[in-house]
């Protein structure tokens, strides 16, 4: 990333052409794990942006007293703690999707986006651009994992957030489900067209 | 004096404060939460009662239905007193069986317990036309690998089990999920707990219950485990160490 970077490049470069699942390959294990419908992966996105843009925020503002040593530790200790938080809260407004999503939620701790861009963004730049830089970063992982939730809940069951598109055979229609968009490995092809088709166009525009 | 934070004192100082920052940050939003979670846990005891006592709670307010017709109490197992007290609905069960001043070990522990409490939370349900419908009582134990959770209702003869619910346990997903099954649950309905002699007679039967056996009930292969562990679950509950002196002394007072 270039010195000049203006705040709208910040923001846009990681939905596209740098975004964090397709382009750096990271968080991929709760892609996988939590796009086989657009609920959880709805929900999901919303889990990561939070933390997200108060791991960035946070970070960014202490930056300065953060000693060398334990800048890790420290980043951790801010990331654990909101997840935490989000794990709460989620269980408590929304207890069935919790379940549903599980370990995963906890897992937004490891998940590299985060610690990523706290380590490579946050450290070094103020926090009203390390905030624009984690809405685009959340956006990106958000569009790669509805993306693939889509795809995954329309071809696997015929459906949207559970609203019925294509009916089914089971139900009495014309169409017949494609169980395996419903596993995870599923979304290891979805994705990597993905990554296809963006550097595809990439080198198009280059 | 400026803060230096790459020295051993700086470093140290950062991190107790981010650590006291962070856990205020944790404590606080659980503080928040708090009041709301233990308002869905009294809706949760609510509706499984309400369940247990068969009454259907799919229309309506669950909450005023409870409140019009159940009157939880207290009951000595030990002596079989009964005593109504304020705010059983947030009596805490679980704790109860472990604090050491509120729980005695079970002589024959045939539920695998390991403690349980003297004084248990039952609930009394009512009709519509202000009648002893049934009585819901807690019963939990072993299964194969964890503790099953439920509740009992039997009607005012204190003998034919009215329905049986079970709302955790960490049985075999997909071999042991008929412990949920309201099929399987259905079969408990009718049936007698204590035969003539006013023994405990219940038997989850491997291979099924005989047609017209008023104690038995089918057990479901493959789980075998789990349902001896729920036979001697109720064998236990509705012993000498459970609920008996608790039923003789209310049978006595009725007559």
């Amino acid at each position: 990333m270039s010195q000049v970077s203006s705040t709208r490049e910040i923001l846009t470069s990681p939905i596209f052409t740098n975004n964090p699942v397709a382009m750096q390959v990271l968080g991929v294990c709760s892609a996988l794990a939590v796009s086989n419908s657009m609920q959880t992966a709805l929900v999901m996105t919303l889990a990561v942006t939070f933390v997200l843009v108060f791991s960035n925020l946070i970070i960014s503002s202490i930056r300065h007293f953060i000693p060398n040593s334990v800048r890790i530790i420290a980043q951790m200790t801010v990331i654990a703690s909101l997840v935490i938080i989000v794990d709460m809260v989620l269980q408590d407004v929304a207890y069935e999707l919790s379940k549903q999503l599980s370990v995963f939620v906890s897992l937004i701790i490891t998940n590299c986006i985060i610690m990523g861009r706290a380590e490579a963004f946050a450290m070094k730049h103020p926090p009203h651009l390390a905030l624009v830089d984690a809405l685009g970063n959340a956006m990106g992982y958000g569009l790669i994992l509805l993306g693939v939730a889509f795809v995954r809940e329309l071809l696997g069951r015929g459906s949207l957030f559970g609203h019925e598109i294509l009916t089914t055979i089971g139900n009495g229609g014309w169409y017949l489900a494609n169980e395996m968009f419903t596993l995870p490995p599923s979304a290891f092809f979805l994705i990597g067209v993905m990554i296809w088709a963006i550097k595809v166009v990439q080198r198009k525009r280059s | 004096m400026a803060f230096k934070k790459d020295t051993v004192t700086g470093t140290m100082i950062f991190i107790i404060v981010l650590s006291l920052v962070c856990s205020f940050m944790i404590t606080g939003t659980a503080e928040i939460l708090k009041e709301r979670k233990l308002a869905k846990k009294r809706d949760e005891v609510q509706q499984f009662v309400l369940k247990a006592a068969g009454i259907d709670i799919s229309q309506g307010d669950f909450n005023a239905l409870f409140e019009q017709r159940v009157k939880p109490k207290m009951v000595n197992l030990a002596s079989g007193q009964v005593s109504e007290k304020d705010n059983l609905l947030d009596f805490d069960e679980r704790m109860a069986a472990i604090n050491p001043e509120t729980s005695t070990k079970p002589k024959k522990d045939i539920a695998k317990i390991k403690t349980m409490a003297t004084d248990i939370r039952i609930f009394e349900v009512y009709d519509t036309d202000g009648q002893l419908s049934s009585i819901v009582m807690p019963i939990y134990g072993k299964g194969l690998w964890s503790i099953i959770y439920g509740y009992m209702a039997i009607k005012p003869d204190l003998n034919t089990i009215e329905n049986i619910v079970f709302y955790e346990h960490g049985e075999t997903p997909g071999i042991a999920d008929f412990v949920t099954d309201p099929q399987w649950l259905a079969l408990w309905q009718g049936k007698k707990l204590f035969d003539t002699k006013g023994k405990m007679a219940i038997k989850v039967i491997k291979g099924g219950a005989k047609e017209g056996d008023i104690h038995g009930i089918d057990g479901v292969s493959g789980a075998t485990r789990t349902g001896v562990g729920i036979q001697r679950l109720v064998e236990f509950w509705f012993g000498v160490e459970g609920y008996q002196t608790y039923l003789h002394a209310i049978a006595a007072e009725g007559k």
